[in-house]
């Protein structure tokens, strides 16, 4: 999951459409909290009432996919109306009041985020608690044609039905880095490294010219540093079909140990404040200049901060590589609901389709000024063949994301256990998580 | 005189109305009064029950919340998601995990039981729980197909033993993270928390019934001021038990009604609101998630007992504007009766003699016009017959002087025949005209007895008169006559011109001796006779001719009165009340001083003609 703190932005032109895609993000991210039993009512006028539950950025106070309900109300006014909670919450406790909402039965009928928690995920559709999205996509033509093949394949499950929203375009998933030229200027450096070899290189330049070269934490999945580690593990063959296999195995041979490895080398490239920290820590210290790198998705271009829009620039990871995986947005319909209400909520993720879509040939049809820096890179980086990586969020099991990661990232780091030590902690979660199956 | 003791008919019928009237006033405005006072009496103290009810709704929604935060807390703990884990808990967790959920901070709890996906019972120590129990139980069954929520049901106590009846509160308890089977978590509630939420409603001391339905519309609790029932109720025997009286049978049947109204009924929150139902008023109150309903049933009886003081009231005040209304109209009537009754009581006591007794009325109202018009009735009357009687009075004078006169002519003519023969022997000229004229105008004055005659016979008649006034008086007056009428048939009432012309004589020329002209005209003017005697003497004082022309528009019975010495104006008195009695206001005499001498005329409406029909 990439996505960490997405809102922000601040509206910059056309911030429509994209900050929509990265509060969807977010939202799919990081729901968290929750909070309270919120009674969803019908409302008196017999306007469906559609209970959601999306997030408030901290930072900037900007709600996630503000712009998708308005939109949505206004358009099927007196028909239904997204009843939303807006919560300020991390995407990690938005995530883990999923779990308990679940439990308690006391979940919206939208959630997202979903396919950020792979065991949490396999349970819904066993307990049929998310609906069967297959036969209203396949139903409804109009909508089916908004849909990119490859983001309907990659929310589609080996039997092939849809549990997942396929509303996003593949053309916003995309994870690459975010670089400070000004800092990557002062080492002297004008171009973004091309290879793995060029990338030391340039960290070890930026270091020694007192710039930290990364901005990375190591809770909630250690997101930015796993985006850098996988990416770089991809880089060989035998480590870009480990990418893609789901629930892998083991993580005890020579793609684990080279991710350990490259792990525990790019944290010698971060900030002090690092360990034990989040992705919103991470955050800070990029755009207050404190750290020259930080890894995320595209959805973070409305997020930068005014007046770093000029200065901020965005680059696939080494050997022109982007992470990408669209059913990370996670958009599902809780099945305990009234038809009307699942029929409504279903028009919600078509509006939602519909409105990422729009906005990216908005943003492919821009050029020059229209475009900020890193969206320029970005477009260019998306449209130069780049090799995909699969996310890694969405392949591994929920022990090794959310509780090994967290717990044996920084005795890694603080070379309390040797890299093969660590996929022995790994392949412990895949064991833990086989026997909860 | 009676006394007439009884009431006046107009006071009575006025009475009559009156209460009449009244009546149907109080009769309407009771009817409005006590509709609108039920009505609203009625609408307050269903709305205070209502109000309890909502209360009571509020506390157990409250409890409700309460136990399925307590609930979800327990499934969120994490030894319980533990539990749920594969490896499941060690033993030390396990006794942990039993004693934990008597500590979660939910009232009430009379007992619990917590198993997990692998048969693991957690409850308290000294429980002996198994898992088979559980199933046995079927309380499974209670949890459906509810994936967690929270379930309260009322049913016999099959898990702990104690075989009654009580309220439970069961969730399946499933894992956060991988799909397990689930486990069960079920609490049994002590009556306690009924009695806290009925506490509610009776903290007023109020006389409802209360009490508390499961979703399937069991009674979970019942409290009703007649506590003998209640129990009964509550023990499930109330229907069987022959020791409850009649009373207590009608409340089963309102048992029954409550249970069915509130079984077809949906929605959450106060869904009756002082709903009419047989034997009382209902108000039910449901809380969303568990089902469970309170209400409260307020009798008839008690709706009644409210009313019967305002009626009281009202009744009261009632029958004092009654008897003030009674009291008043008998007053009012009385002071409008009472100088009817006086008229009434005079007109009907007055016989004809006593004119002494008039009406005093000072009512500021039509009847005083009334009582006066009634006393110049009376006065009227009295005048009236006055005049009849002085005119019977004279009516026999004139009879009997009639009779004198029809005896004397005879002699007066012989002896005024043989007194001419005298005259006639011894050659007294004079003497002989003098009796010529004498029987000339006695002929006309005593004979023929008939009032109207020829203007002929009348001027024949005065100039007789003249003559022997001549011989009386000699060289005192020449008289001259122009009648421009037929004189033989024109007719008019008889001696009429020979008092005017004896009263030329006797005023007229009163001072003089010779010279005096006395000139008679009769004529006929727009069918009016005029009959004018002149005399060319002293002309009539002005004060005397203007009284005597007053006199023709004076009431006939008063003219009498304008001479009452007597001594003068017979005459002229006599002409003119025979011309108004014989042809009416219009016919009327008139002096008038000339410049030398006076005019007296006499009119006589219908000329020439006046008397053709007569005749």
């Amino acid at each position: 999951m990439t996505k960490n703190k997405q809102n922000a932005g601040k509206g910059r032109n056309g911030a429509g459409i994209g900050s929509m895609a990265a509060l969807l993000f977010l939202s799919a991210a990081m729901l968290t909290g929750c909070a309270g039993n919120p009674e969803y009512t019908e409302a008196d006028s017999g306007e469906v009432s559609i209970p959601v539950i999306l997030i408030v950025d901290s930072s900037t106070g900007i709600r996630n996919e503000e712009e998708l309900i308005n939109t949505f109300n206004e358009t099927y006014e007196g028909t239904w109306q997204a009843d939303v909670e807006w919560i300020m919450e991390t995407e990690e406790e938005y995530r883990q009041n999923l779990k308990r909402q679940n439990v308690t039965d006391t979940l919206p009928a939208v959630i997202t985020d979903l396919r950020m928690l792979p065991a949490f995920y396999d349970m819904m559709i066993q307990d049929e608690r998310i609906e069967d999205l297959t036969p209203l996509i396949y139903g409804d033509e109009e909508w089916k044609a908004m849909i990119e093949p490859s983001v309907l394949e990659s929310c589609s499950e080996e039997d092939g039905k849809i549990y997942l929203g396929p509303i996003s375009t593949a053309a916003f998933s995309c994870s690459g880095i975010f670089w400070n030229e000004e800092l990557f200027a002062q080492a002297g450096i004008w171009r973004f490294p091309e290879t793995w070899e060029e990338f030391w290189d340039c960290c070890e330049k930026l270091k020694s010219h007192g710039v930290t070269p990364l901005a990375l934490h190591t809770e909630g999945t250690a997101w930015a540093p796993m985006l850098l580690a996988t990416a770089e593990a991809a880089s060989t063959a035998e480590g870009e079909e480990f990418m893609k296999q789901l629930y892998p195995e083991t993580y005890q041979n020579e793609t684990g140990v080279r991710i350990a490895e490259t792990l525990k080398r790019l944290f010698s490239y971060t900030t002090e404040d690092a360990l034990y920290s989040d992705f919103d820590v991470s955050y800070e210290n990029f755009f207050s200049g404190k750290a020259a790198m930080i890894p995320n998705g595209y959805w973070m271009m409305d997020q930068i901060p005014e007046g770093w829009q000029e200065k901020t620039r965005f680059a696939p990871f080494p050997e022109n590589r982007l992470i990408s995986s669209p059913e990370t947005f996670g958009w599902a319909i809780v099945s305990s609901y009234s038809h009307e209400v699942k029929e409504g909520a279903a028009a919600l993720f078509k509006l939602r389709t519909r409105l990422d879509m729009e906005k990216r040939e908005a943003l492919f049809a821009r050029e020059g000024e229209a475009l900020i820096p890193a969206e320029r890179d970005y477009i260019q980086a998306y449209k130069n063949n780049p090799k995909l990586v699969p996310n890694y969020q969405v392949k591994w099991n929920s022990i090794l994301q959310e509780e090994t990661l967290a717990e044996a990232l920084p005795e890694l780091i603080a070379g309390k256990i040797s890299p093969e030590e660590f996929t022995e902690m790994e392949d412990e979660s895949i064991r833990r998580f086989l026997e909860e199956q | 005189m009676i006394k007439h003791k009884k009431r006046s008919g107009i006071q009575k019928r006025y009475l009559k109305y009156t209460i009449a009237l009244l009546g149907l006033a109080l009769l309407l405005s009771s009817l409005g009064v006590v509709l609108s006072v039920k009505r609203r009496l009625t609408q307050a103290v269903v709305d205070q029950y209502e109000f309890t009810t909502e209360k009571m709704g509020l506390a157990l929604e409250n409890l409700c919340r309460k136990s399925d935060e307590a609930t979800a807390e327990c499934i969120l703990y994490e030894d319980v998601q533990k539990s749920l884990q594969s490896q499941g808990l060690e033993e030390v967790n396990h006794i942990a995990l039993s004693k934990y959920f008597a500590y979660i901070g939910l009232e009430y709890v009379a007992d619990y039981c917590y198993a997990d996906n692998k048969g693991n019972v957690y409850s308290r120590s000294y429980s002996n729980v198994t898992y088979e129990d559980i199933e046995k139980s079927g309380f499974r069954e209670y949890l459906g197909l509810e994936y967690a929520k929270t379930q309260w049901f009322w049913t016999k106590d099959t898990l702990f033993g104690t075989g009654r009846d009580a309220l439970f509160i069961g969730r399946y308890v499933r894992s956060m993270d991988y799909a397990h089977e689930p486990g069960m978590l079920f609490f049994k509630m002590d009556k306690a928390l009924f009695e806290e939420i009925a506490d509610q409603g009776r903290e007023k001391n109020l006389k409802a019934a209360v009490g508390i339905l499961d979703e399937r519309g069991q009674f979970c609790f019942f409290s009703s001021p007649d506590e003998t029932f209640a129990e009964a109720v509550s023990r499930g025997t109330a229907p069987r038990d022959p020791s409850f009286s009649q009373r207590d049978f009608q409340e089963e049947e309102i048992h029954q009604e409550i249970t069915e109204k509130i079984a077809g009924t949906e929605g959450a929150g106060l869904f009756l609101a002082g709903e009419p139902v047989k034997g009382g008023v209902l108000s039910a109150w449901r809380e969303a998630d568990s089902g469970l309903v309170v209400f409260s049933f307020v009798p008839a009886r008690v709706l009644n007992q409210e009313l019967i003081p305002v009626f009281f009231v009202l009744g009261g005040i009632y029958l004092l504007v009654i008897g003030a209304a009674v009291i008043l109209s008998i007053y009012f009537s009385k002071r409008f009766t009472k100088p009817i009754q006086e008229i009434k009581e005079a007109m009907t006591e007055f016989d004809g003699t006593n004119f002494e007794r008039t009406i005093e009325l000072h009512t500021n109202t039509e009847l005083d016009e009334i009582g006066r018009s009634y006393n110049e009735m009376v006065s009227n009357i009295k005048q009236l017959l006055q005049e009849i009687k002085d005119q019977e009075r004279e009516l026999r004078t004139a009879e009997l002087n009639m009779l004198i006169s029809q005896i004397n002519p005879h002699f007066l003519y012989n002896t005024l025949d043989t007194i001419y023969m005298l005259a006639r022997i011894n050659r007294e000229e004079t003497t002989m005209r003098m009796i010529q004229a004498l029987s000339r105008y006695l002929r006309l004055s005593l004979s023929k007895g008939s009032e109207i005659v020829t203007v002929e016979d009348e001027l024949e008649n005065v100039k007789s008169y003249m003559e022997i006034q001549q011989i009386r008086n000699v060289d005192l007056f020449s008289y001259e006559i122009d009648c421009q009428v037929d004189a033989s048939r024109t007719r008019v009432l008889k001696l009429i011109l020979q008092p005017l012309v004896e009263n030329a004589v006797k005023y007229g020329f009163q001072d003089i001796f010779e010279g005096g002209q006395i000139r008679i005209s009769v004529r006929e003017e727009d069918q009016v006779l005029y009959l004018t005697v002149y005399n060319n003497g002293t002309p009539i004082e002005a004060e005397m001719e203007k009284k005597i022309n007053e006199m023709n528009g004076m009431a006939v019975s008063r003219l009498k009165t304008c001479f009452p010495d007597k001594k003068h104006g017979y005459g002229v008195v006599n002409i003119i009340t025979r011309l108004r009695l014989k042809y009416g206001d219009q016919a009327g005499l008139f002096f008038k001083a000339e410049e030398e001498g006076t005019s007296c005329t006499i009119r006589i409406p219908g000329g020439e003609r006046a008397e053709d029909d007569e005749e």
